[in-house]
């Protein structure tokens, strides 16, 4: 029943995808861009949710179900658990992952952008930068909505990549 | 609560209460029929009593008061058991009645589920139930075994007028007229009389009877007698305001008023006697007839001795008889005196008394085996617990049991099981245990279908009010309901049943029972004959697509006959059969822009635009929707509606489609059409709602037959299963003013019409027409003006191919037609692919073809045929062309097939209206034509410097036939170029020994290519561009009669321009005079394997346009001197003088620096020979290129430093030196040569390679700079392989 | 024997019925299958039993009708999978042996491309897979 997956062609499918989306399809309109990646990642969330949570009592609460995202989903996915796991007990969670694969083998310098790098444009080009790494985000992302909403649990997930290669997801449960 | 209050208290405290047995003589019920009611109903209203207020003091010694009570009063000729079918009939006719009342409400909708939900109890069940609950209780009433039905008094009544009133008393009472139970020993006759003589006043006064009644004092005792005069109210009817018999007496006339002639006296008097009766003889006879019998029982079964002898006694008579319903007790046996005790006591109320009674007895009962006495006790018991209020799970327990108990004793407990059941489930339901209440319900019915049908009724009701409500089992149970009231055919409750369950699987998935039961409900209601309804409910399951075939016959038939049952045409809206898919819906109609094919309407309009656009007058430039533009000039509503044309048909188009797996028969496709005289009134016609347009379709049916205002086509199909049409309808405006589109009308199978409007579908609808229309109102696109009919023109290519081969050249003409009277003029023609299509001009319209192409040896007609004019603009047609009438008007047209492919063109015609009264001044005809071409022959040119002359080519050209079957045969090569001149290298025989090219075949053939210009200086090249000379060559043998094509004649002029056009490389400068231009006319055998064209082509020309001749660079070079020489060598070395030719093919000045090398520097040979063979396979075609030196010539001329010729001398070469500079600079103008002058000494015999020397050449840097990029500003190339052979000369 | 088996979504709303019967009892199926929908709901909303078996995905007996069994078994996603056989004695094991297999099979189902969410089943494989697993219903733990 074990599968395995080259992981070095799951990154680069991956990448490729995000690529496709935000320099083919819709270049110059990054937020219709990011929304179909999100909806990709949404559709792949919700089919993994249905697999993975077989053979597994129901969950009897949010709470449960956010651990099991921690734990199980994301050990199936990334060979590891999320990090650290912080809520305002008001339905807001992080999950933190010190480690993001999908991130780990992302560098983007911002002079790499572009040829010159005065001090004037280094701003622009971290922005470009963050904007350009941002976009691979939104597959995860889209997953953990997809998990959790075939969970049950309507919500909305946000990812902050302030400090690489932690990454967290901001998960805000719809009341 | 008060368990008393609850809806079973109640229940009980009505139908367990003491029965009076009423005996009363004819007169007496004579008096009572002139009040039309019996004896028994004038007196039935005051039996029972709310506030009696009577002391009761039974077995346990604290008294109590009595405040409800009620007297039951039966005929003596009642008190028996009832028949058990007479009961089921009655109950049936209870049921039916119900049904009839229900009819009334039948018709509107089902609920809503919701309100359903909200609503109480009493709020969904139908309040027949209950009535139909009692009536089955009763069923079982006086029963032997249960001592609550036995009589506890009798009454009986004398009538004055009675003669010996005191015999008949005596003789009412006698035991062969009374009931079995008083008889066979069941319960003790010896029960409490009332002697009642009643006395008519109308009869007379009462005196006589006051006689009476002392008499009968006398007899029976003071107490028990009474008196009760009637009827006093002799003169005047009375009317009684709130008629207390009125609620008791069901089968009333209303016409007569009952009891009109009791006055109130004797109302009263009847009250007092009543009241008397119960609280003055009955309930102290009942207290009496306690406490006698708790004396015995207890005597006889209290305390410890008395248990263990029962016990001991039970076990004696173990073998006694047992029947079902045990032994048999008489009234004396101590089980029925322990019975009627309790049953006392709990008509009194005293349930702890009753509780304990029941009890002792029960035990007794299992004992004996006695089931159903026992299940009776448990039942009892049950009641007494609850009305007690004490230990819930005893009286459910109880219940359950005593129900179990009487099922077990099959057919003769079931009425009993039922009563309990009933009563069971009234316990449960004061407990709000409605989801444990619905499953008795189920167990309790029978197997009598009807009763079970309420029974899964109520069950079903219990589901819905059992929290939380559990719908889909209240469904369920509906339906299974409906079901059975169906098979004693109640259809009426059926029906009712089922349209409940509707509400449940309102909006809800599960299809298959939604249709189910839409289904039944449609044919019950038929069967009812309300076929509308049931039409109503047919209509939700026709498109069951998802139902199998067998169910889409039956759902189909059954609608279609109940359709043809109602006799009338519906007409519904939204019909689902068949599927309209309405994003599919397309308009089209011509208002100024007019179509040629439906193909052309269905273009991008964005495509016409950007043809039509600068044949358009100047306003409709703008980008913007012109359509507006153009109607600035008109009056305002004509801006924001469509313009279309009295006359001219509009048309739409729709996908209809079948869901169902079998085919259905569509006819009478219509569109529903509005016409309004005034093009004012533009906005109120929209704005109509449903029920307006369905009036106005049937209107615009009837008058479209007639002539009216306009005329709607008429189309019928059969969509076969699953399929899906698409139909084009038409509406052909016959008068000005407003024409919209409502929407679409249908006959299904010749019965049902359905009709769709388009109004409610904006947003799809926009989407599929933002195309075509700019931004407008989607609701605007069904609405137009109708401006009065103006000429339209009709035009048709004739003889347009559909298929054909690349390079066929056609003559077509272009025929217009205009069938009105009124002429159109100032035509203009645009064409979208002029590569394909020419416009000729009018003399050649007669000239036959392909002749007129041929070569008039007297003079070359290139006169005419000038590029320029030929454009891509837009082509006017002479002034004053006008096409009117019928004759048409035709203009030639030239065809060319460029290039393989589907290709369609597209042109548009521009005229305007002879007469500017009409909104619309201009129209536009567009044409599209499709075609497809095929590859034919595949021509290739490779030219390569000859190494002999300068400024002289080999030409190599390479004809692939890529038909599958053509052979064509080759005609005529000729090239167009400046001052080039082409000849053959070998006669056409041995190129063509076949004369013709066989499908799949591949020749090449090498000619001479030779510039014949003379060395031009600047000024007069300009000219020599604009006038290409041609040179034409016969490909076929000489003699042959084939002409020589015109390469100047008209349209090879014109396609050959465009074809320069085309394959025009952008690193090519215009004008490059080293590029030459080749054309190739060939003609296809005339074969008759090509049976898929209409006609065959005749001639196909094939252009190769932009060869260019430079591929060595802009310098061409050659070395001139002699190729051997004798030189006694002995005398001294020899020298022997070259000369270098050069020319500069460029257009700029170039600057050229000969360097001759020595012999020494030729190091590494091999890898030049490597080179040689790896490069000459690259570019090999047909392989076997390499005997000529021209490849040869190539190679070393674009791969540097391999010198082929060189490397297979190497050994042999000796030693020679350059004399002379080893340097030369050379300044060349542009097409301009030079000599410069080499030597060189040898200075022994030998064959030496005088190639090692290296050209150095840059182009001076000029004005036209920014072609020139692409192309190298300088370059070196090697020198040829020169062999000199010197000799000793003797 | 296996009667029928049932998808129902989350909505309740029928994904899959499948009936093993040649009798056309189609329309009693559907509503033992839609009428167990309200078992189901009442076992979710308030269940009786505790501790282990509490949000255990099978749910057990729904409830015995006159001549069937109804097994249900819920998943995390709140799909509803419902099996009606005429089976006497069922052993519980072979209930929620048969379950997995069947979860297994609806997992591999909706991750098929072409399946829309949230719409009815019809993949040819998922069926008959599923008949396959009826048919080896209760056989392996008979011996």
């Amino acid at each position: 029943m074990a599968r395995e997956v080259s992981e070095i062609c799951m990154d680069s499918v991956l990448a490729e995808m995000v690529a496709s989306y935000c320099n083919r399809f819709y270049a110059n309109k990054p937020d219709l861009a990011a929304r179909r990646i999100e909806a990709i990642g949404y559709q792949v969330g919700h089919q993994l949710s249905e697999r993975y949570t077989m053979e597994r009592p129901r969950f009897s609460d949010h709470l449960e179900a956010i651990k099991f995202i921690c734990k199980d989903f994301w050990s199936e996915i990334f060979k590891k658990q999320i990090d650290n796991l912080k809520t305002n007990h008001r339905g807001t969670f992080v999950l933190q992952d010190n480690k993001f694969r999908w991130l780990a083998r992302m560098s983007v310098d911002p002079s790499a952008d572009n040829g010159s790098n005065e001090d004037s444009s280094a701003t622009v080009a971290e922005s470009k930068a963050a904007q350009a790494m941002s976009m691979h985000l939104y597959f995860p992302c889209g997953i953990i909505r997809g998990a959790l909403s075939n969970l049950g649990i309507p919500c909305a997930v946000s990812a902050d990549m302030s400090n690489l290669p932690a990454c967290s997801f901001v998960v805000r449960i719809k009341a | 609560m008060d368990p008393a209050k609850t809806p079973l208290g109640q229940m009980l405290l009505d139908e367990i209460t003491p029965v009076v047995m009423v005996l009363s003589t004819p007169l007496v019920e004579e008096a009572c029929f002139k009040n039309g009611f019996s004896f028994l109903q004038m007196l039935t209203p005051f039996c029972s009593f709310h506030n009696i207020d009577v002391p009761v003091r039974t077995a346990s010694d604290q008294p109590y008061r009595l405040q409800k009570f009620k007297l039951r009063l039966f005929y003596a000729s009642d008190v028996r058991k009832p028949d058990l079918e007479v009961a089921k009939e009655h109950l049936k006719q209870v049921i039916t009645e119900a049904g009839e009342k229900e009819l009334s409400e039948l018709s509107l909708d089902a609920p809503e589920i919701s309100h359903v939900l909200e609503s109480s109890e009493s709020g969904n069940t139908p309040s027949w139930l209950q009535f139909f609950n009692k009536e089955l209780i009763r069923v079982v009433s006086f029963s032997d075994h249960e001592a609550f039905d036995h009589p506890v008094a009798c009454l009986l009544a004398v009538s004055s007028k009675d003669e010996q009133p005191i015999n008949r008393f005596v003789d009412l009472f006698n035991t062969n007229k009374l009931p079995s139970l008083l008889n066979d020993g069941v319960m003790d006759p010896k029960i409490l009389k009332h002697y009642l003589l009643v006395h008519d006043n109308q009869d007379g006064p009462v005196d006589r009877a006051t006689k009476i009644l002392a008499e009968m004092r006398g007899t029976f005792g003071t107490s028990d007698c009474a008196l009760l005069c009637m009827n006093s109210s002799s003169d005047s009817p009375v009317k009684h305001e709130d008629n207390p018999w009125a609620s008791y007496n069901s089968n009333v006339s209303p016409g007569q008023d009952l009891g009109c002639f009791l006055n109130i006296d004797d109302v009263n008097e009847i009250k007092d006697l009543m009241q008397d009766l119960s609280s003055k003889h009955i309930i102290p006879s009942m207290e009496q007839k306690i406490r006698v019998l708790n004396q015995q029982v207890s005597a006889t079964r209290k305390g410890f001795r008395n248990q263990i002898k029962n016990l001991w006694w039970r076990k004696g008579k173990e073998d006694g008889v047992d029947s079902i319903n045990g032994p048999m007790y008489t009234f004396s046996s101590t089980e029925s005196q322990i019975r009627v005790l309790g049953d006392y006591a709990f008509m009194l109320r005293d349930y702890e008394l009753a509780l304990s009674n029941y009890r002792l007895i029960s035990t007794d009962y299992k004992l004996d085996k006695a089931w159903k006495r026992y299940a009776a006790v448990q039942e009892m018991m049950g009641l007494a617990y609850f009305m007690s209020d004490q230990s819930r799970k005893e009286a459910e327990y109880c219940m359950e049991n005593a129900f179990n108990t009487y099922l077990k004793l099959g057919s003769s407990g079931q009425q009993n099981a039922t009563r309990c059941g009933l009563w069971w489930v009234e316990m449960l339901k004061t407990r709000d245990q409605y989801k444990e209440a619905a499953p008795v319900y189920f167990r309790i019915c029978g197997e009598d279908i009807l009763h079970s049908a309420v029974m899964l009724e109520q069950a079903s009701y219990c589901y819905l009010m059992s929290k939380p409500s559990m719908l889909r089992k209240f469904g369920f149970h509906l339906v299974l309901s409906g079901d059975r009231y169906n098979k004693c055919d109640q259809v009426k409750h059926a029906i009712r049943t089922y349209r409940s369950v509707l509400s449940v699987f309102k909006g809800t998935t599960w299809s298959y029972i939604k249709d189910h039961v839409h289904f039944h409900i449609g044919q019950w209601y038929a069967s009812l004959g309300m076929c509308d309804v049931a039409v109503k409910h047919m209509l939700e399951i026709l498109a069951c697509g998802h139902q199998s075939k067998k169910t889409q016959e039956l759902f189909l038939g059954d609608f279609l006959q109940i359709v043809q049952k109602t006799g009338r045409t519906f007409e519904v809206s939204k019909l689902q059969l068949p599927v309209i898919n309405i994003s599919s819906l397309k308009v089209i109609f011509e208002d100024h822009r007019t179509f040629g094919s439906l193909s052309a309407a269905n273009t991008k309009e964005g495509l016409w635009h950007s043809l039509e656009e600068e044949m358009l007058p100047s306003f409709s430039a703008a980008k913007t929707n012109w359509l507006e533009l153009q109607s600035k000039l008109i009056s305002k509503n004509y801006r924001d509606s469509n313009v279309c044309v009295e006359g001219e048909a509009v048309k739409v188009n729709i996908e209809f489609s079948n869901p169902l797996q079998i085919s259905i028969p569509v006819s009478g496709v219509t569109l529903i059409c509005k016409h309004s005289p005034s093009t004012s009134e533009v906005t109120s016609g929209t704005k109509n709602d449903i029920d307006g347009k369905c009036e106005e379709l049937t209107t615009s049916r009837d008058l479209s037959s007639d002539n009216s205002s306009f005329l709607v086509s008429e189309v019928d199909f059969l969509l076969g299963g699953g399929e899906t049409t698409m139909v084009q309808l038409s509406v052909t405006p016959r008068d000005e003013g407003t024409l919209e589109i409502l929407g679409v009308r249908w006959k299904l199978s010749g019965t049902i019409v359905g009709f769709h409007n388009f109004e409610f579908s904006h947003v799809k609808k926009n989407t599929a027409k933002g195309r075509r229309k700019g931004k407008r109102s989607p609701n605007e696109n069904f609405k137009f003006l109708v401006t009065k009919s103006i000429p339209k023109l009709q035009g048709s290519i004739h003889p347009f191919p559909e298929k054909t081969y690349a390079g066929d050249l056609r003559h077509l003409v272009l025929e217009l037609r205009n069938s009105s009277e009124i002429p159109v003029k100032n035509l203009k023609m645009k064409i979208s692919h002029p590569r394909f299509l020419n416009i000729g001009s009018p003399e050649n319209i007669k000239s036959e073809f392909p002749s007129c192409l041929m070569k008039i040896d007297s003079v070359p007609s290139g006169a005419n045929a000038n590029p320029s004019n030929m454009s891509d603009t837009v082509f006017l047609f002479p002034e004053g062309t006008s096409v009117q009438g019928v004759t048409p008007f035709s203009w030639p047209l030239w065809f060319r097939a460029a290039v393989p492919g589907d290709i369609s063109l597209y042109i548009s015609i521009y005229y305007e209206m002879g007469d500017i009264s009409s909104v619309i001044r201009y129209r536009t005809l567009r044409l599209q034509y499709n075609l497809q071409v095929l590859p034919s022959l595949d021509v290739s040119f490779q030219i390569s410097p000859s190494p002999l002359r300068l400024r002289e080519f080999l030409v190599r050209m390479d004809v692939v036939n890529k038909t599958a079957s053509e052979s064509f045969q080759v005609n005529q090569l000729s090239s167009i170029g400046s001052d080039w001149e082409i000849s053959l290298l070998q006669p056409p025989e041995t190129i063509f020994p076949s004369l013709s090219l066989m499908a799949g075949q591949a020749i090449s053939c090498f000619l001479t290519l030779k510039n014949c210009r003379r060395i031009l200086t600047f000024e007069d090249t300009g000219s020599s561009i604009s006038m290409p000379i041609r040179s034409d060559i016969k490909l076929v043998p000489q003699g042959s009669e084939d002409p020589v094509y015109n390469m100047s004649s008209e349209p090879l002029v014109n396609f050959h321009h465009y074809e320069r056009q085309q394959q025009e490389f952008s690193h090519e400068p215009l004008g490059d005079l080293n590029t030459v231009d080749f054309v190739l006319i060939s003609r296809p055998l005339q074969s008759d394997t090509n049976a898929s064209f209409s006609d065959p082509p005749h001639v196909m020309s094939h252009h190769a346009c932009h060869c260019s001749t430079a591929s060595t660079g802009p310098i061409s070079w050659l070395v001139d001197g002699p190729r051997t020489l004798h030189h006694d060598f002995s005398a001294s070395f020899c020298e022997i003088n070259l000369k270098m030719h050069l020319y500069n093919s460029s257009g700029a000045t170039a600057f050229v620096r000969i360097n001759t090398l020595d012999y020494t520097v030729t190091g590494g040979q091999l890898n030049p020979l490597s080179v040689v063979q790896s490069v000459t396979p690259s570019d090999n075609q047909a392989g076997w290129h390499d005997i000529t030196p021209v490849n040869e010539v190539k190679v070393t001329s674009n791969v540097t430093g391999s010198q082929p010729g060189k490397s297979l001398s190497l050994g042999s070469v000796s030693p020679y030196i350059w004399s002379g500079s080893s340097s030369t600079n050379v300044h060349l103008e542009p097409m301009s040569s030079a000599q410069i002058p080499l030597q060189i000494c040898v200075f022994s015999p030998g064959i030496y390679d005088l190639s090692n020397y290296v050209l150095h050449w840059n182009l001076l840097p000029e004005d036209r700079g920014g072609q020139d990029e692409t192309r190298q500003p300088s370059g070196k190339c090697l020198g040829y392989t020169y062999y000199l052979t010197v000799l000793q000369s003797t | 024997m296996i009667v029928c088996v049932a998808v129902v979504g989350h909505q309740n709303n029928p994904l899959y019925i499948q009936s093993f019967t040649e009798a056309d009892d189609a329309l009693k199926l559907h509503h033992i299958v839609h009428c167990s929908l309200d078992v189901v709901d009442e076992r979710v909303n308030n269940p009786k039993k505790s501790g282990p078996m509490l949000n255990e995905t099978f749910l057990g007996l729904l409830y015995p009708t006159d001549n069937y069994k109804v097994y249900g078994y819920l998943t995390n996603t709140k799909v509803k999978f419902i099996l009606v056989t005429t089976d006497l004695d069922v052993r519980d094991a072979d209930v929620r042996n048969f379950f997995r297999k069947f979860h297994t099979a609806y997992v591999d189902a909706v991750s098929n491309p072409f399946h829309v969410p949230g719409k009815k089943i019809t993949s040819r494989i998922f069926a008959e897979r599923v008949s396959t697993i009826v048919k080896s219903f209760g056989l392996n733990s008979a011996g």
